[in-house]
């Protein structure tokens, strides 16, 4: 008999305890707990304005057309175009291509080239990267 | 630009033959698209522009709203989504926490530090404000008395993640008192992460790029072949002044030392710093890594570290970045004692070598280029990093409280 007693008040504790949880704030608290809801910042900073230009007029065929393939002067470009010329004169035997290369590389100054291709050129292709 | 025709070939083209640039390349297909390269490139000369083509006029664009609101799990989705973040966890910005932030500092919050973009020459560039820097700061964990630093580094309008398929890191050295004020580390693991201040701040110049200039997004903004693990946190280096047998990289630099220009730009001038003076160096470059990594220093019993270094530096590629020796205590101390009383007598026996400073199209041939010396790190042993790192600005921090 004795150990059923024993059984008996280790229940009766362990129902005590638990009584006492449900009616406990740390227990109510935790019914009643949500998630808090923050308001945080943007950290993107500003993007400017797009100035859309025109794109210029388009040919209506590049034969009988002086084209010039400018290279922007990256290791390998001048290989690159060079082919690229190669082969489009054996396609447009009718067009002639002038290859030049893009003074001071990726970041020079090109006026004086955009000055001959607009007086000679009718149109660019301008290779970037490497 | 937007409408602007552009052609993409199959790359890449540096070291290949002309040969295999007219197979892979120029009778290639677009590699986004599938067609042939010669008819599209004709295509885009000859088709009559379109009616988005003919647009004019200016597009503004927003950056989104001023804030997002939602439980702390929702934000960091939600940050995350965006690519707001370095795909790791973040300081949440709330108003009080970015508040708490620009405490850091006297400036105005709304003043505008300048531009960033992931390259300058060929990317539009997003303005911010020091409070967009308190913002990012605050995300990457960083403290107020760190701000300072922050907005020194900010100041400068340098990105850390540039768009290059190098795959570059940046670093800054810091040099004066605010080493210990803010708890920097400069002994044992120097620079890596292992001390909040050196972590944070780093961390923070890479937010900053990815939120204040839309830099660090792969396949547009960021074109790293393989990458850079160091861009996470940079490179940030609090120099051991304390235990280095010579003056302060910021003094040397406050004196003209080891200036260099880039090809096209103007040096930077020198701005006659003093010990102690809290100033900041920024570095960009391939980064640094140990030097076991060489031939030229491996293990013996009779290291001769003045000519280990000197070999290493004769293998560096001078052209853009020439070479920084990231220097222990002890290393440092064995190059004094072989005769090298100031690093500047030890740069100038390292760069002594036939045919240095060779122009070759515009850039500096190796060998040759700037050679740069950092003393950092604990005393525990002789190891010492090395690599293609070269110093820019130098400037002070305290105008930044």
């Amino acid at each position: 008999m004795k150990p059923r007693k024993e059984v008996m008040v280790i229940l009766f504790i362990g129902l005590c305890f638990s009584v006492m949880g449900l009616l406990s704030p740390v227990a109510g608290q935790a019914a009643d707990m949500k998630e808090p809801i923050l308001t945080v910042l943007n950290p993107l900073g500003t993007p400017p304005p797009i100035k859309l230009l025109p794109m210029a007029p388009r040919l209506d065929t590049i034969k009988g057309k002086i084209i010039y393939i400018v290279n922007d002067g990256y290791p390998g470009s001048n290989l690159l175009l060079g082919e690229l010329k190669a082969v489009m004169e054996e396609r447009h035997p009718d067009t002639t291509f002038i290859y030049r290369d893009k003074p001071g590389g990726m970041g020079g100054k090109i006026q004086e080239l955009w000055d001959e291709i607009k007086e000679k050129g009718d149109a660019m292709i301008l290779a970037l990267g490497h | 630009m937007p409408g602007i025709r552009l052609q993409f070939i199959q790359g890449p083209i540096w070291g290949k033959t002309a040969e295999q640039i007219r197979r892979d390349a120029v009778l290639g297909v677009n590699p986004l698209t599938g067609g042939p390269i010669l008819d599209k490139i004709v295509e885009k000369l000859t088709n009559p522009l379109t009616e988005e083509e003919k647009r004019t006029g200016e597009i503004t664009r927003s950056k989104g709203p001023d804030t997002f609101t939602g439980t702390a799990d929702e934000l960091q989705k939600l940050f995350l989504e965006k690519r707001y973040t370095d795909f790791m966890p973040i300081i949440l910005p709330t108003e009080e926490k970015v508040a708490e932030m620009l405490k850091g500092t006297s400036h105005d919050p709304d003043e505008v530090l300048g531009e960033l973009s992931p390259w300058k020459a060929g990317f539009e560039s997003w303005t911010y404000t020091v409070k967009t820097v308190a913002i990012n700061a605050v995300m990457a964990g960083a403290k107020p008395e760190y701000f300072p630093v922050i907005l020194a580094i900010a100041s400068t309008q340098t990105e850390a993640l540039n768009v290059s398929d190098n795959g570059f890191v940046v670093g800054a050295v810091i040099n004066g008192d605010i080493r210990d004020e803010i708890g920097l580390n400069y002994s044992y693991g120097a620079m890596g992460p292992y001390a909040h201040a050196n972590t944070t701040i780093g961390r923070a110049w890479s937010l900053l790029s990815i939120n204040g200039g839309n830099c660090g997004k792969p396949g547009t903004t960021y074109m790293g072949t393989v990458g850079n693990p160091m861009n996470a946190i940079n490179i940030i280096i609090a120099e051991n002044e304390e235990d280095s047998p010579w003056e302060p990289l910021s003094v040397r630099r406050g004196r003209g030392e080891g200036m260099r220009s880039f090809p096209g730009m103007p040096a930077p001038k020198p701005e006659g710093f003093k010990k102690g003076e809290n100033v900041v160096t920024l570095f960009n470059g391939w980064g640094v890594l140990s030097s076991k990594n060489w031939y030229a220093n491996v293990w013996g019993t009779e290291m001769n570290y003045p000519k280990i270094i000197k070999d290493i530096y004769l293998t560096q590629d001078g052209s853009l970045f020439g070479t920084c020796a990231v220097l222990s205590p002890p290393i440092a101390d064995f190059v004094k004692d072989a005769g090298f009383d100031t690093v500047a007598k030890f740069t100038e026996w390292v760069m002594d070598i036939p045919g240095k400073d060779i122009q070759r199209e515009g850039y500096i041939a190796p060998p040759g280029g700037t050679f740069t010396v950092i003393v950092t790190g604990a005393s525990n042993n002789n190891y010492f990093s090395m690599g293609g790192f070269v110093p820019g600005q130098s400037i002070r921090i305290d105008p930044w409280r």
